[in-house]
């Protein structure tokens, strides 16, 4: 049982996080707290993506060591053992990309918003339109 | 109405949970992320691209186009901001 709490917490660590920011965006009134909700969802996606890379045992970086040029240089075997994996990370920097491109929309629109209706609430904007 | 938010999110957050009880422990160095394709990457990248650093190799090499596109998203992003945000011009 401990095992099994040990191996996966970190899963629930960032459920609770993504959780949070997924409250945010649902139960919030105000744009401006709905955006920093999204943002917390992003970051709890990467946060989780990049810790799934590391691998027990003396795992470092994915940078080669003594490997430049073509590799003639690498005197030794290259034990993927010895590098986490470097596939979620280059996934993230894409994912962070997509977030402050996002992040950025989302922020003018909400600058036009309030150029037009003067309050960022949710139910006021609504009234407003009506 | 805030405590069906609540219970929306709780529920959400149970399926979640759930859905970690099948995945492999974390730091496994036997889980099937790190045992079916990157290994390849890790152990070809040198010889293949040159490049030291294994996510710069994989992101500008392997996945040129994919960062290609990204660029794109970031140009199209942009785009909209000043779109949105410019204010017309009095005549």
């Amino acid at each position: 049982m401990l095992d099994f709490i040990i191996g996966k917490y970190n899963y629930w660590i960032y459920i609770i996080l993504m959780m949070i920011g997924f409250y945010a965006m649902i139960g919030k009134r105000n744009l401006v707290k709905k955006i920093i909700g999204m943002t917390i969802f992003q970051t709890s996606i990467i946060l989780f993506f990049v810790s799934t890379a590391y691998k027990k045992g003396g795992a470092t970086l994915p940078i080669i060591e003594h490997a430049h040029g073509h590799g003639e240089h690498v005197g030794h075997a290259i034990e993927a053992s010895s590098y986490i994996n470097p596939l979620p990370h280059v996934l993230m920097l894409t994912a962070i990309v997509v977030m402050v491109a996002t992040l950025g929309v989302a922020l003018a629109i909400v600058i036009k918003i309030y150029r037009r209706y003067n309050t960022l609430e949710e139910d006021e904007i609504l009234k407003a339109i009506k | 109405m805030k405590i069906a938010n609540l219970l929306i999110v709780i529920i959400t957050g149970m399926v979640l949970i759930y859905g970690t009880l099948d995945m492999p422990d974390w730091g496994d160095p036997n889980s099937p992320a790190s045992r079916h394709l990157s290994p390849n990457y890790i152990s070809d990248a040198v010889e293949k691209t040159a490049t030291p650093n294994v996510v710069t190799a994989v992101l500008g090499d392997y996945r040129g186009y994919d960062t290609l596109g990204e660029t794109a998203v970031i140009f199209s992003a942009g785009m909209a901001c000043i779109l949105i945000l410019r204010r017309k011009r009095k005549k």
